[in-house]
């Protein structure tokens, strides 16, 4: 393809120079570490949050908000430690913080707003489906959801002239936006974004499905997961939840459906429950951002 | 993958003729205190969440909410078949111009298959409630 962009884009290029302009948020390896540590107390996994006070405020309010639906009031960090666990603690820090760590993405080629109220809305009803699974520990579907499209930020920001050229493309074309990035590149954005957070060190159960989102059928660890994601970005894409680069529903991958083993009146249900906790959750996400 | 309903157990309940038995698969939001559970609600490991024959209190509907529980079986009525009724206020021709408005949406979607089926018919149906463009 003709790129104004000097060598050729290849995933690992791209992976490469994300790592240089963008980090893993800050208390995200210290925190890990308080949890390996084994004389690490709560009090010292707690004070790592603590330290930013926005990201304090933004959990807390997460927390107590009604789709959590923990009883008890959460209302320092130190309770949210032992009432939520660290690891869900953890993912649910890094989903409030996603925001925060990619910034300065060109507004013309994609709507920030937009964006991340497809992803929160994503994330928010990956982790309803999951909750109605019984599945437990469901912050990682939460933060899995809210990533799943991030592969699109890093391509805006690093070759911000040649997304332009796929996106029309894509329209012109009338086909899946991740069909064009694949034709085109050789990749998409569901494989770009899986391997920026696996450099970063993210848990599996976070990156394969990140990875997958189009592809349920190739994640080998985790396939629940992914086709959870798989869905709930259908279901975001069929209801208008914010936008992404794809301009139209994503097909489904019959497999995917069939694993979940539910009753499709379960959709109703899912959207009812969903709809007004995706407004609410990105008023406190959105807040100060 | 854990069942749905709890088909195996058939609580003994008192004070309905033997032999006739109305039980309705009901969702989580159209349950009310008051109403009693027809079957066992179990959680995915098998675990006796609720047994047959309680009779749902507030503090079951947000407990059940929580554990995540989407429909349970209740007695003397029938399944809520949120599928076949349109709210009344809903012309069928505002249903059909939101359908028309979505196909492009939909154009790489196979709305045969019943998910998508469904999600169209939901996405309609609020783009004509709410009378979204």
């Amino acid at each position: 393809m003709a790129s104004p962009e000097h060598a050729p884009i290849t995933l690992e290029r791209l992976v490469e120079q994300t790592r240089t302009i963008y980090s893993l948020p800050y208390f995200y390896e210290r925190f890990n570490e308080a949890i390996n540590h084994p004389r690490s107390s709560i009090a010292d996994i707690a004070k790592i949050i603590i330290e930013d006070q926005g990201l304090t405020a933004r959990i807390l309010k997460l927390a107590n908000s009604p789709m959590f639906g923990y009883h008890t009031k959460v209302d320092s960090i130190t309770k949210a430690v032992t009432i939520i666990g660290t690891q869900q603690l953890r993912d649910l820090a890094f989903a409030a913080s996603a925001m925060g760590v990619f910034k300065g993405i060109p507004e013309e080629l994609m709507n920030m707003a937009f964006f991340w109220r497809h992803s929160i809305a994503c994330g928010i009803i990956a982790r309803n489906l999951a909750t109605s699974l019984r599945e437990s520990n469901v912050e990682r579907f939460f933060v899995a959801g809210i990533l799943h499209d991030v592969g699109q930020l890093i391509m805006c920001a690093a070759i911000p002239d040649t997304v332009g050229e796929l996106l029309a493309l894509s329209r012109s074309r009338q086909e899946q936006y991740h069909h064009t990035e694949r034709d085109l590149l050789g990749f998409d954005h569901a494989d770009l974004g899986g391997a920026l957070l696996q450099a970063w060190k993210l848990p599996a159960n976070i990156f394969e499905p990140v990875a997958c989102h189009h592809a349920p059928r190739a994640a080998a660890q985790f396939p629940l997961e992914a086709a959870i994601v798989h869905l709930a970005e259908i279901i975001c894409q069929a209801f208008e939840f914010g936008a992404s680069g794809e301009w139209c529903v994503s097909p489904l991958e019959p497999a995917a459906w069939e694993r979940l083993g539910m009753p499709v009146n379960i959709l109703a249900t899912i959207l009812k429950q969903s709809e007004p906790q995706i407004g609410e959750t990105f008023d406190i996400l959105m807040e100060g951002q | 993958m854990h069942s749905w309903r709890n088909n195996s157990a058939t609580g003994t309940l008192v004070g309905l003729p033997r032999g006739y038995r109305l039980v309705g698969l009901t969702q989580i939001d159209n349950l009310s205190a008051g109403m009693t559970l027809a079957n066992d609600v179990l959680d995915r490991t098998g675990r006796l969440l609720l047994g047959a024959g309680v009779e749902l209190s507030q503090k079951h509907l947000i407990v059940l909410r929580t554990w995540g529980i989407m429909e349970v079986d209740i007695v003397g009525v029938e399944d809520d078949d949120q599928g076949s009724h349109l709210p009344a206020e809903i012309m069928h021709e505002q249903l059909d111009a939101a359908m028309a408005t979505l196909a492009p949406l939909f154009r790489n979607s196979d709305t045969q298959h019943p998910v998508m089926r469904e999600l169209l018919r939901l996405a309609a149906l609020r783009k004509a409630t709410h009378g979204l463009p």
